[in-house]
Formats: structure tokens, sequence, C-alpha cells
């Protein structure tokens, strides 16, 4: 990997925030509104060729985040225009469900029409392993040809950038390994990558920084070691220790139990809420 | 160029959607076997109808159009939005860099294209049709005005639906309000215009009367279908309710501005 030093800043965010608006409904005013979660001044710097991954409990803002930098919100805070951006960035949203009666080839071309890119659709499938589905009508496709499908739609074009919301999801396990294969790869190639998931195992050695969020607020980011310093935690410790520490939650005392502001989906149980 | 790239593309999907089975057969129903049934020579019409031309046939025979196609235009693009946003792949389309307005363009034009070109094959059908039974054809002009006001009057149900849609959360809302706004304008506006007609002091025991013609006119401007008729009885001698061609043609404009204008900056402001 380059240094810090040698690399090109990609995107730089800085007191980025954005609520969502949810539904406050009543009887006098049906289409009211409040503000609701969302993501609380993230000052992030995404360099060229590195791997960040952003983790944290549910709830926490990675997917709002993602969606902020993809330019699918409208906030401020960007070194780059939402236009800028999303000429530049490649998404890769979670689980999306291909459907209907184009053919896998159809639908890749149907977005590289939204990038006005002159992509090599065949060349494409073939990257992400879906030759022998290229003509495959979507309704046919398993999620896991799904999760291809969308991780095609965000290499379209080549971009600087790609964002990835928990895409490991549904691919078995060789898939998995191409997949982070084919992320090493194109992090050697200058592209940076901003991905979140749940299975931190397989993101332990994937990723060259870590973002961790909670409560729709950074509450650290940087690499591994780095990290580990920042808590005080062991050599061998992951990110799942990285989270208790920096949230105050004690691995052992993890309950499911949602908050009422829905905004801290686990607290620790027999310990007072936060 | 990729607006029209895109609409195409989109067309093309909708055109080969399941439903289209549904569709066709349908309107191939209520189009063809009209214009058969309607230029029959010995056909006794009700309200003193008379049909002495192709022209007249075709006019008539917008009823059944105005019926089916509105409802085609509604079965096509209730879930033009409403489903990619269920599926996930809202988000990936609207985190492409196509500005927002050419999106919304590409899915009106998609959208509409997809129930157009069908009523329009259809519609040369039965041209077809008229012509050998009443061995007559329409002008050009009288081909062109029809063929406009089909055209307007499908893109004003495909960005109503759309606008629908955008708004739903989920596809059973998207058809209900879209299934809502056609009935209220092609099952219910006859009932309105009469609540209209009794409130400004008209009789409507009597519905050929001068005064419930103008109220009809008049309450006809706010409703797309009654613009579309407005708009078909321009090249009609024989029938005069008494509205100025002029403002037809702005009541026209407006309803193909107004809703189109509301879905682009819906467009251009949707979240995922």
């Amino acid at each position: 990997m380059e240094t810090t030093e040698t690399m090109e800043s990609i995107l730089s965010l800085a007191n980025v925030s954005w609520r969502h608006q949810v539904r406050d409904f009543s009887t006098w005013k049906p289409w009211a509104k409040r503000d609701g979660a969302g993501i609380h001044s993230i000052n992030l710097k995404i360099n060229s060729g590195t791997i960040i991954g952003l983790v944290g409990p549910n709830g926490a803002g990675k997917t709002t985040l993602m969606r902020a930098i993809c330019g699918l919100y409208e906030c401020d805070g960007f070194n780059k225009s939402a236009e800028t951006r999303r000429a530049c960035i490649g998404y890769m949203p979670e689980q999306v469900r291909w459907e209907g009666r184009i053919t896998v080839s159809q639908a890749i071309t149907s977005i590289s029409l939204m990038r006005n890119s002159t992509t090599d659709v065949e060349n494409l499938i073939r990257t992400v392993g879906l030759s022998s589905k290229s003509n495959q009508l979507l309704d046919n496709l398993s999620q896991g040809m799904r999760q291809r499908l969308s991780l095609a739609c965000a290499l379209i074009g080549s971009p600087k950038m790609i964002v990835m919301d928990e895409p490991l999801n549904g691919l078995d396990p060789l898939a998995q390994r191409a997949f982070s294969n084919l992320l090493k790869n194109l992090a050697k190639k200058g592209v940076a990558i901003v991905i979140s998931s749940h299975q931190v195992g397989d993101l332990e050695s994937l990723v060259d920084e870590v973002a961790l969020l909670h409560r729709g607020q950074l509450l650290i980011n940087g690499t591994l070691e780095e990290i580990r310093k920042s808590l005080n935690l062991d050599d061998d410790s992951g990110i799942v220790e990285m989270i208790c520490s920096a949230t105050g939650i004690e691995p052992h005392d993890i309950s499911l139990d949602l908050s009422d502001d829905g905004m801290l989906p686990f607290r620790p149980l027999g310990g007072e809420e936060e | 160029m990729n607006t029209l790239s895109l609409g195409m593309h989109i067309m093309k999907e909708r055109l080969t959607a399941g439903r289209m089975m549904v569709i066709w057969p349908l309107l191939a129903m209520f189009i063809l076997f009209s214009s058969w049934g309607l230029s029959d020579p010995k056909v006794n019409l009700p309200a003193s109808i008379v049909i002495d031309s192709a022209y007249d046939v075709m006019f008539v025979a917008t009823a059944f159009i105005i019926f089916s196609a509105t409802l085609g235009a509604v079965l096509i693009a209730f879930d033009g939005i409403s489903r990619d946003r269920l599926s996930g792949v809202l988000e990936i389309k609207l985190s492409q860099p196509i500005a927002r307005s050419k999106f919304a363009r590409a899915l009106l034009l998609g959208h509409w294209g997809a129930i157009f070109i069908p009523v329009m094959v259809l519609n040369i059908a039965s041209i077809l049709v008229i012509w050998y039974r009443l061995d007559d054809l329409p002008s050009t002009e009288e081909v062109f005005i029809h063929t406009l006001g089909t055209g307007l009057l499908l893109l004003w149900y495909t960005s109503i639906q759309l606008i629908a849609s955008s708004w739903a959360k989920d596809l059973g809302a998207s058809i209900a309000v879209g299934l809502g706004v056609w009935m209220v304008f092609t099952l219910l506006w006859l009932v309105l215009t009469t609540v209209v007609a009794g409130l400004s002091g008209v009789g409507v025991d009597d519905l050929n009367s001068a005064e419930y013609i103008q109220i009809d006119a008049i309450m006809d401007l706010f409703s797309p279908n009654g613009v579309y008729h407005h708009l078909l009885e321009i090249p009609l001698d024989d029938v005069d309710r008494g509205m100025s061609p002029l403002y037809v043609c702005i009541a026209a404009i407006l309803w193909s501005i107004v809703p189109v204008y509301l879905f682009t900056r819906r467009i251009e402001r949707l979240h995922p």
C-alpha cells in the first residue's frame, strides 16, 4: 500500500451532517415531519488506493453516511459537489433485489446509459463472474447473482471510488474470497473503497483503515493498529472489541433490545441506557 | 442523447413486461371492436348521434380509448418508481451522474411510449377497419389532431401516475392513487359536473340545455378526458359547446406542463 503522504485525496468530509425526516403524524397536520436519526459532524478523508471499513452497531448511520457520500442526500461539507461525486463514485447498495423481464446485460446497459459510459458490458459481466448468466432474465437470478450484478453496476465507467454496503451478504465463501481479491486488486490500481460489513472477520483482513460509527457520529478512525493503540487494546483484539471499547458496551452484556429513539439498537444489560 | 437512449431502453423494458399480455388484448378489444361496430352503416346510436364520416367513427370510438388506454397508462406506470424503490434498484439509479431532470424525462418518455405505441398501432388498424366498412378515410388534419390528442391524454395520465408512484412507499398505494384518479376523471366526472351545475343554479333535469352544456364544457377543461374531447371536437363542424379553441389549447398546454413539471421536481428531490 502507498503511504498516506503519497496518496491522492479522493474525497474529504468536514462536518457532514444529515437528518432523516420522519413522519410526525397529528390530526391537524398529518403531513408534518420532524428530524429523525442521521449523521452528525462527520470528518473523514478518503485517499486513493485505500480500503476503509465502516463499522458500528445497527442504526449507527453507516448506510446514511454512504448515501451522503454517493450524493443521494443534499448535504454540505464535502470538497466535491453531489454531481461530481456521483460521476466518480460507483455505489453498491445493500441487498438489491433485481427483478423484471430484462436480461443481465440489458440491466447493466441501462445503468451505463445513466453514467453516459461506453463500458464493455461483456467484459464487466466476465469480471464479476456472470458470463453464463449474461442473457438470463433478472427474475431468474439467485441473490448471490444479484449481488454480483450490483457489483458490476458499481464498476461501470471505472470509478475512482467505490462505496459498498454489506457487499458480502448472499455470496458463497468462494465468491466472498474472489470478491475480496477483486477489491484488493482495485485498491492496488488506486481505487478508493468504502465498505461496510457485519462480517468483521473478513473485513479485518481486507481493510486498510476502519471508521467506527455510533449514534450517527464518527467515534474514531485510522488503521487497525492506530485504533488499538488509541483504545489501549491488545494486539489480537478485533473490530468487535474496538466497537465495544469505543461505545462502552461490554461484549458479554450485548442484548438486542432497541432503545426508544431507535438510534442505539443495543444497550448493555443491567447498565444505564445511553 | 442519453435521455432518449434511456427512455427507449425503459420503453423496451415496459413493452416486454408480462402485463402487456393483458393490456394488448384489452386495447385491441376496445379500440378495434368499437371501430368495427361504430362503422356499421346500420348502427343506431343513442342521444341522436349521427355517424356519417370516418372521423365521426373515430370521435365516438374515443370513448373506448378513454376507458382502456388511460387504464393501460395507469397499469404500465404504477410501479415505474415504487418497484425500484422497494427492490433497492432506485438507490443505484439515483446514484448515477445523469441529471435528475433528464432521468425524469427518460422515465416519462419510456412509460408514455410503452402505452402510446400499442394504442397508435391499434388506431392505425382501426382506421383500416373504418375504411373497409365505410369506404371513407379521415383527412390528414383529422388524423393529426386525433393522434396529438391521444398522445397528450396518455402523457397526462402517465405523468400523474408516475408522480403517484414516486410518492407511494408500496405498490398498493401507488395503484390505489392511480386508479382513484382514473376513476374520478373517467367515471365520476359527470357526477361532479352535475353537482357543480346544480350548485350554480343550472337545472340538471335536462342535460341538453344550453346552460348545462356550457357548464359541462367549462368543467371539461379541468379534466384530462374533457380536454381530450375538446381537442377532438375542433375539426367537427356540427359540434359546438361554446368553448373557444384558444381556451382548449391553453388547458392542453397547462395539462402538459404542470404534471410534467411536478414530476420532474419530485424526481429532483427524491430520496431512495
